[in-house]
């Protein structure tokens, strides 16, 4: 899951839109995958860091918790119904959103694409 | 090319109050009146009223709601909270069937059109021939905080497109998906929110259902599986509280169909313009 975390972190430095949307966010973020936790440190955009989790001294912004297998049926080129959003792993029961969910909304094109990058890119669309 | 689509305007007095609603129009015979949904415009109908085939023997309508689209919101709206409402809702739709001289339209509406189509078939069945409702159903309070969409410190049009994406179906076309967000983008301030407080508040139409008569005027529902909204299960809960009602399920669509991939949708909506009565 790092490998992949870190592959879309490049992804990410490879499209000026998603920079250019990102441009204020400076936040840390939690992703859950079943018992791993990861700590996305965002910057203006860009990942400045991944931390491996648990720990507990570092605080988030906001929480996506999920499934290894959602995520792996979210990533897929074309996600069946329910798969295809991060809002829909939420209504479908198969992930939660946790925190300062405004901050979240207010940046949701940005983050939505972020987490769509593990999309295999063949079949990529614009979360 | 120039498209065969012509729009203008008609002035309505809804409530007391003036109302300077845009419309456009392709096409002759049976006049088919279509409404968009919450935080959107008519655009989101330009591809069936670009379908000369269609509009060989349909006559079809959309119009922009008050405070959507080139529809400006009344006077002294500035100091207003928009909040749409079952009542002016309906209002405003029967207002254009008059205005525009519709004898006895089909009623084709997606989303919260859908759901006041509903309420037509119920509550004024005879003056339609038949409703199309899509990505329609009973109720479904809000799994969102409607209060995101008007903020002072962010934009609610772009928070609501990020949103709406949700429930675009992957299999979308990417112009279109895009095209699709973007009314959401440019929607006024609070109207995304207003319309939602009509589509997440209002459960008035759970009692009415029953008594909507489908030997009169047909309904037909049309809902995507890839609607997080009004999901199918929500659509056939409300299809069979409606006696005669009938359904299709739209495997590789979204919420907003005729927009988002107006090529898959066409063959659903042709076959829902077919289970329409015909006027005499």
């Amino acid at each position: 899951m790092l490998d992949r975390l870190e592959a879309m972190a490049l992804e990410l430095e490879r499209r000026p839109h998603l920079l250019r949307l990102g441009r204020l966010f400076s936040e840390t973020i939690l992703l859950q995958v079943d018992a791993e936790e990861y700590l996305l440190h965002f910057e203006r955009g860009r990942i400045a860091g991944i931390e491996t989790g648990p720990d507990r001294k570092i605080p988030w912004r906001f929480a996506f918790k999920t499934e290894f297998e959602a995520l792996q049926a979210f990533w897929q080129p074309v996600p069946a119904p329910g798969f295809h959003d991060i809002f829909g792993l939420v209504k479908i029961g198969r992930a939660r959103i946790d925190g300062d969910i405004l901050v979240l909304v207010k940046n949701l094109r940005f983050f939505k694409e972020f987490m769509a990058l593990g999309r295999q890119r063949d079949g990529v669309h614009s979360a | 090319m120039i498209e065969p689509i012509c729009g203008r305007y008609v002035t309505i007095e809804t409530g007391g109050r003036k109302n300077r609603i845009y419309f456009e129009e392709a096409g002759s015979g049976r006049p088919v009146l279509c409404l968009h949904t919450a935080g959107a415009d008519s655009r989101q109908w330009r591809h069936l009223l670009n379908d000369g085939e269609i509009t060989a023997s349909n006559r079809l309508i959309a119009f922009d709601m008050p405070w959507h689209g080139k529809s400006l919101p009344p006077e002294g709206f500035e100091t207003e909270e928009y909040l749409l409402t079952t009542d002016s809702y309906i209002e405003t739709i029967l207002d254009m069937v008059e205005a525009l001289q519709l004898e006895k339209p089909v009623l084709a509406g997606c989303s919260m059109g859908g759901r006041i189509a509903l309420q037509l078939a119920a509550l004024h069945g005879d003056k339609f021939s038949g409703f199309i409702a899509i990505e329609a159903s009973d109720f479904q309070p809000a799994w969102y905080d409607i209060d995101w969409f008007h903020r002072p410190d962010a934009h609610g049009g772009e928070m609501g497109a990020a949103l709406v994406s949700a429930n675009i179906s992957p299999h979308a076309p990417a112009a279109e998906r895009w095209n699709t967000l973007w009314m959401f983008m440019m929607s006024g301030p609070g109207v995304f929110r207003g319309d939602l407080s009509f589509y997440t508040r209002d459960d008035s139409l759970i009692g009415r259902l029953g008594s909507i008569d489908t030997a009169r005027a047909p309904v037909h529902i049309l809902v995507g599986s890839y609607d997080l909204t009004c999901t199918p299960e929500d659509a056939r809960r409300t299809a069979d509280a409606i006696p005669g009602a009938t359904i299709t399920v739209m495997e590789e669509l979204g919420h907003f169909p005729m927009s988002e991939h107006p090529e898959a949708f066409r063959p659903f909506f042709v076959d829902a313009l077919g289970r329409m009565a015909r006027s005499p």
